[in-house]
């Protein structure tokens, strides 16, 4: 029971990450309509960008914030680049230039930050956990929890109630209309790329809190599509519980798979149960159905 | 829209020679000189060392086996729309059931005595990867598009770094790798040890798929897959089976995966799940979106991949002197050069290199009185 409580706690934790990285992506697609297979690299970026912050001597928060920055610089840049000119071309397209961009990406890391694994010295969070009741949770976790879900509200207020998140919501609604009203659909898209690698950026950060960074933080980033799926592609809501389902799974599959599958069942689980769970409710929870019939 | 270029008042009186591979005596005679470059030309140069060295036949089995997954990606995502993110994942099957039968299958004495141990290999890989493909493919009876991409993607996490590294590979406790001696390899009397018998291997393999392939885009078969391609409702009030030629498109290039993980076998001396990873499908999508469509499509962009890769290795050798670290960061500057040509072809030249090839030719068919 106290091991079956334990997953489950460090389960919603990681899966609170993963659901931050979710956010980006959904928003993604949500207001241009790409579905972007680059996240894991901007998982990578926001990691090794805030290393080399809080290696150079900048205090975590506030290389927490750096990383922000300069992925607000990163997603206008990639956003302006290469796919202000895809805009309506077939979706393989759009797929296989996010997938560009991540080999980019991705090499232009390995070329500056080498392959070794870097950990955060001196560590940030003590690797002392502390205790609730009889649960032990380490504190690692227990702040990025609690980073991923500030960040997950700010975002949240964000596009509640500021003029430029509203109009960001109105084009995912309804790109035409949007304009009609004097939206910018170019700002719109370029916004949601800077978001999406701010929150991917903040997501690899903590995650490289955890384990230390290498190339791995990268497929932690793909997490996000089985999350993205199971909660629907284009619902906000959905990435949130799809997040954090995802890290909840993954956890018990380590927990108590691992006994029968010996071996690295917990990294693939969560692609093996997303193919499973495809073949029933491909539009997922939350997402929207369109009709079509096969 | 054939594509082929009739001269002005050349006509076809029956449909078989509209379909005709070989319609006019030019392209007839075009194609025997290609035939011949590779099978005759190419090897007696290779023979005798003028200009191909064995570095370069090297590159050119490299070019054969990249040739031979990318006519499979094409098959899915050219010719039916069924967009594959994890073809790598059946090119190991493949490679790994051609070693398996190989190293620890019982083979009869004649079987190994006459060499048919490893072509019986090849087919039954072949299959065994159509037969994988069609199981990771029957998500595409209910899910399209981005879904299928997901669902080819948890193929390859799953086929190769899960039942391939975990299982397969402790298979008669060797560890991590099969190791495949020379020797191990025969055809017939012959022994598959040296690159230029690669090679022969890689244009034979090549040139059947090439043929089987043409074969069936031309057959009923093939123009079943265009319309789903095209569109997949009017496809099947057309009387279409789309969930049948979709899971046989699946077959089909699953067994073209097998068979150049089964070549690339001969071509390697130990066998690890690191020859397949996930970087392997995308970059096998990625030769055929920078080749363009057709078959043609995906030889170019084999071609043009793997040259400018080497090309790339020998501008950064002479740099080596100057800025050492640059070796040892190459796989680096390979992954962000083939991220940078995917994106420059896709905004820049989004139908590919076969299609400017079409235009040259055109061109010239035209010359010197184009209009």
């Amino acid at each position: 029971m106290e091991l079956f409580l334990m997953t489950l706690t460090t389960g919603i934790m990681v899966g609170g990450i993963y659901a931050l990285v979710a956010l980006g992506w959904v928003l993604i697609y949500k207001c241009s309509g790409v579905l972007n297979l680059a996240m894991g690299e901007l998982t990578l970026i926001g990691a090794y960008v805030t290393l080399s912050f809080y290696t150079a001597g900048v205090p975590f928060i506030l290389s927490v914030i750096c990383t922000l920055i300069i992925g607000i610089v990163l997603g206008i840049l990639v956003e302006r680049i290469f796919l202000d000119r895809l805009i309506g071309e077939p979706i393989l397209a759009v797929i296989m230039v996010t997938v560009g961009l991540s080999f980019f990406l991705k090499g232009a890391i390995g070329f500056i930050w080498g392959t070794d694994t870097m950990v955060f010295t001196p560590a940030i969070f003590s690797l002392k956990p502390f205790t609730i009741g009889f649960l032990k949770i380490s504190t690692v976790y227990f702040w990025s929890f609690i980073l991923a879900i500030v960040l997950f509200l700010v975002f949240v207020a964000f596009f509640k109630y500021t003029r430029w998140g509203l109009s960001m919501q109105a084009t995912a609604d309804d790109e035409t209309a949007a304009l009609s009203l004097g939206v910018s659909a170019r700002f719109v898209y370029a916004a949601a790329w800077a978001i999406a690698f701010m929150s991917a950026g903040v997501g690899g950060a903590l995650l490289g809190n955890i384990n230390g960074i290498n190339i791995s933080i990268g497929y932690l980033g793909l997490l996000v599509l089985p999350a993205v799926v199971l909660g629907g592609l284009n619902s906000i809501p959905g990435a949130v519980v799809g997040g954090i389902t995802i890290g909840i799974l993954q956890n018990f599959a380590g927990t108590y798979l691992d006994g029968f599958f010996p071996g690295g069942v917990k990294e693939i689980f969560p692609f093996a149960f997303m193919a499973i769970f495809l073949l029933f409710m491909p539009y997922g929870f939350w997402g929207w159905e369109k009709i079509e019939r096969m | 829209m054939t594509r082929v270029w009739l001269p002005c008042g050349d006509y076809h009186q029956y449909y078989a020679e509209d379909q005709g591979w070989w319609q006019t005596n030019v392209v007839k005679g075009k194609m025997i000189f290609l035939l011949l470059i590779v099978f005759v030309i190419i090897p007696l140069f290779a023979q005798y060392e003028i200009i191909i060295d064995g570095y370069w036949l090297g590159v050119a089995n490299m070019i054969g086996y990249t040739a031979l997954g990318a006519l499979g990606v094409q098959l899915l995502i050219g010719y039916a729309g069924l967009i594959t993110l994890g073809h790598a994942a059946f090119i190991a099957v493949g490679a790994y059931t051609s070693t398996l039968l190989i190293l620890r299958f019982p083979w009869p004495q004649f079987a190994i005595d006459w060499g048919i141990a490893y072509p019986i290999s090849i087919i039954i890989a072949g299959l065994v990867a159509g037969l994988w493909s069609v199981l990771f493919g029957l998500p595409s009876a209910r899910v399209k598009g981005f879904y299928l991409i997901l669902t080819t993607m948890a193929a390859q996490f799953i086929t190769v770094d899960f039942v391939l590294t975990q299982y397969v590979s402790k298979i008669g406790g060797r560890g991590q790798a099969f190791s495949l001696p020379p020797g191990t390899i025969k055809i017939g009397p012959w022994f598959i040890d040296t690159d230029i018998k690669v090679y022969f291997l890689m244009i034979i393999l090549l040139t059947l798929t090439v043929m089987v392939m043409a074969n069936l885009l031309r057959s009923r078969v093939g123009r079943a897959w265009i319309a789903i391609r095209d569109n997949d409702i009017a496809a099947e009030t057309l009387g279409i089976n789309i969930v049948w030629y979709k899971l046989l498109n699946f077959f089909v290039a699953g067994f073209m995966g097998g068979i150049a993980g089964a070549f690339w076998v001969s071509n390697c001396a130990a066998l690890s799940p690191e020859h397949f990873p996930w970087f392997w499908s995308l970059w096998l999508v990625g030769v055929i979106l920078i080749g363009g469509g057709g078959i043609d499509g995906a030889i170019f962009g084999s071609i043009f991949m793997v040259m400018v890769m080497e090309l790339l290795q020998m501008a950064a050798i002479p740099l080596a002197e100057y800025y050492p670290k640059i070796l040892f960061d190459f796989a680096f500057i390979k992954d962000a050069a083939f991220g940078l040509a995917i994106c420059a072809f896709l905004i820049y030249e989004p139908r590919g290199i076969s299609y400017r090839w079409w235009q040259i030719k055109n061109y010239f068919n035209l010359w010197p009185f184009s209009y």
